[in-house]
């Protein structure tokens, strides 16, 4: 079976539309819970990891294009970030790093880094370095533009602070821990 | 919170044409925000372009209303970071050893114009078409039906998501969330309330796909539609040609900063 | 139409066969209905009929199994979609998303089986109105009540028109007013005479009024099995932790307490429980 039919099965398809509803129910939680977090791409990360870096690589990407129909296309340009995000849980998930809960956390920081170094460019690209005044302006903007204040509070694909992806690695490994064998497997294709 | 799609349901001629047709409108808007060297282009484009289609399409006011107030605050921010740090040659003012110059604030103008552009153009979009009609008219077009699918669905099943994500937050505050817990107890709770959330969405994605599998979802051969969707000859063209300028003034920028 | 011989089916991760050598026969048009205790394989009935077991939850077939003419082993999920449907407890789940209306949503299924369009208008058209949805055409199917999302995800599995329609505990999670919905529907498919009904059904009274015949699951295989009436009433319910009509309890204190003399079957319908009070 090539890959791409492997990765994109219709169970690996609903899981990933499942993913990119997730990331944005969790985003709301975590406003809920008032702590300094995002944690706006669990979904992206459960599926790099259950899957495979294609499907990870495409709910990274469409969570954020996904946006536009909401009217908050700022976050468009930050698809591809987004999707290697994706692919990058795929490959730790492979070298055997989601296994143990340090090593996940380890991963979430790396893969933090290389996010905001590839956002940086892009940012200072599209919105010429304005982003640098932090994401809270952006999201300021958008709320006081009455687009949809929901989505203006998650600053999706925006912030790629190491720490979020640290312990948003670390919740997927926690919710590796209470996942079915049998759903695992069917995730990735057996 | 609810996220609510801005499409607009209007009797107009932009809301009548292919998709793809505004899907190109927008892809040239995107292309001149990138690609058009001076601010007095981006604004013409702006003026001349953009907004006689949102006119057209009856949904100006939400889109100068969205673009001007989003721009704003970045006029602001960008002229005031470009002025003083972006070198020029015209002082304007200065503040201390900050110079403010005239190229400086041109240029934060300059970025500013290419945002305006970029962010109306894809309002326009999504103002003017609906999500399934665009994605009918990408699939016809080659995109793989389980993309549009996921768009499609992701689109309609998060709100229900967040019901079930407020639902948790409201039990937890009838615990005392906010007044009573301390900040690192709140960080510890991300895990045992996210994890049910997560857990339980899990289920249903056994059950959504068995659903899609009684629908023929994986059937193989070919698909027929019930929505149809209006080209015309005269779209065509007006696509080729936003294509074909749109690619020449991708090749005028890139020749420009060759230079 | 539904034909299972020494029908044998395993999940993967299990040692245990959850169906176990079933022999079975059902003719078309006829209406099954189906109980037994939780954990019997009622579902994994449902899913064996329809091509999920073992299609979608891979596992073993042992023995053979046929709808119409498709072998369910050796056809394709795709193919057994146009000529078995699955209805499920949960409406929600079974709502695509792909599309935006009802009417959508319902043409969806036949828009897969690369139906005309043409047809798929006029199919759907009559099953929005055959099940009184014509007026929720236009809506969102997200923003209808849990038993108006069960009959869109009937209509929806209708349209197709398949041969034999299977519902697992379609209305377990409905308010009494779906419930009656729901019912009603699948009292008109029954009765129409053209599609085969699998009802798993906990409500015994529902399927004492509208089922032929019922089956039996204990711990996977077929231990009774026969008019409906016989079946309910029969003493081996209580052992088998499926329990009774309420008019069957009624009638057997009725009948210990030297009330009612009749020594027959005992009613398990309003009106069998009438005539025997007469």
């Amino acid at each position: 079976m090539s890959i791409f039919k492997k990765e994109f099965s219709t169970f690996s398809i609903v899981l990933m539309a499942v993913a990119i509803a997730l990331n944005i129910a969790v985003g709301t939680l975590i406003l809920g819970l008032k702590v300094p977090l995002y944690l706006d791409s669990i979904g992206t990360v459960l599926v790099g990891v259950l899957v495979g870096p294609w499907a990870g690589a495409v709910t990274g990407f469409l969570a954020n294009i996904i946006w536009v129909f909401f009217g908050n296309p700022v976050y468009a340009p930050f698809a591809g970030v987004a999707a290697i995000i994706g692919v990058l849980a795929a490959v730790f998930a492979h070298i055997g790093w989601f296994k143990i809960w340090w090593r996940a956390a380890v991963a979430g920081i790396i893969v933090g880094f290389v996010a905001a170094i590839i956002s940086a460019p892009i940012a200072a690209y599209v919105f010429g370095g304005t982003l640098g005044a932090g994401t809270d302006a952006i999201v300021a903007l958008f709320r006081g533009a009455g687009l949809d204040a929901l989505g203006a509070n998650m600053a999706q694909g925006i912030t790629s602070d190491p720490i979020d992806k640290m312990i948003t690695f670390f919740v997927v490994w926690a919710v590796l821990q209470a996942l079915p064998q049998r759903f695992k497997a069917r995730a990735s294709g057996e | 919170m609810r996220g609510n799609l801005l499409y607009l349901d209007k009797e107009s001629g932009l809301h009548k044409l292919h998709p793809l047709t505004k899907l190109a409108f927008t892809l040239f808007l995107l292309v001149c925000a990138a690609a058009l060297a001076d601010l007095i282009w981006l604004l013409a484009a702006f003026v001349f372009l953009l907004v006689p289609l949102a006119w057209w399409g009856r949904v100006i006011s939400p889109v100068l209303r969205s673009g001007l107030a989003v721009i704003t605050p970045f006029v602001i921010s960008l002229s005031l970071i470009q002025g003083f740090f972006t070198g020029g040659e015209t002082e304007l003012f200065s503040v201390g050893s900050f110079v403010f110059t005239l190229e400086g604030w041109l240029a934060g103008l300059t970025v500013a114009a290419r945002i305006l552009v970029a962010l109306s153009g894809a309002l326009l979009l999504t103002l003017s078409t609906r999500p399934d009609a665009l994605m009918h008219a990408l699939t016809q077009r080659g995109l793989p039906n389980g993309l549009a699918y996921i768009v499609l669905s992701s689109i309609q099943i998060f709100p229900r998501f967040q019901d079930r994500a407020q639902l948790i937050l409201q039990a937890q505050q009838a615990r005392g969330l906010e007044t009573q817990t301390h900040f690192v107890r709140r960080l510890g709770l991300l895990v045992p309330l996210t994890g049910p959330l997560i857990l339980s969405s899990i289920v249903d994605v056994e059950e959504r796909a068995m659903a899609l599998e009684a629908r023929a979802f994986s059937r193989a051969g070919r698909k027929t539609s019930l929505l149809v969707l209006r080209d015309s000859l005269g779209q065509r063209l007006v696509r080729l040609a936003l294509l074909t300028v749109g690619l020449g003034l991708v090749a005028m920028r890139v020749w420009y900063l060759l230079q | 139409m539904i034909s299972l011989r020494n029908f044998s089916y395993r999940y993967p991760s299990q040692e245990r066969f959850a169906l176990q050598e079933l022999n079975l026969e059902i003719k078309a048009g006829q209406f099954c209905g189906v109980v037994g205790a939780n954990g019997a394989g009622k579902s994994t009935l449902c899913y064996a009929l329809s091509g999920f077991a073992p299609h979608f939850f891979r596992g073993e077939v042992q023995g053979q199994g046929l709808i119409g003419k498709l072998d369910i082993a050796k056809s394709s999920l795709g193919e057994l979609a146009g000529e078995v449907g699955l209805v499920f407890q949960n409406a929600f789940n079974q709502i695509s998303g792909a599309r935006f209306t009802v009417r959508g949503e319902i043409a969806f299924g036949l828009e897969n089986l690369g139906i005309a369009r043409r047809q798929i208008q006029a199919r759907v058209d009559d099953v929005l109105d055959a099940l009184n949805l014509t007026d929720l055409a236009s809506r969102s199917p997200y923003e209808l009540s849990g038993g108006q999302q069960q009959r869109v995800a009937i209509a929806s599995i209708l349209a197709m028109r398949p041969k034999v329609l299977v519902l697992d505990e379609p209305v377990s999670q409905l308010d009494p007013h779906g419930t009656e919905e729901i019912f009603k529907i699948i009292e008109m498919i029954s009765q129409s005479g053209e599609t085969t009904v699998v009802l798993v059904e906990h409500k015994l009274e529902w399927l004492a009024a509208y089922a032929d015949r019922v089956l039996v699951l204990d711990q996977g295989r077929v231990v009774m099995d026969g008019p409906a009436r016989s079946v309910l009433a029969s003493a081996d319910m209580m052992k088998l932790g499926i329990g009774r009509t309420q008019y069957s309890q009624v009638a057997e204190i009725a009948r210990k307490q030297g009330l009612v003399s009749d020594a027959g079957l005992l009613p398990v319908t309003l009106k069998q429980a009438r005539a025997l009070f007469r």
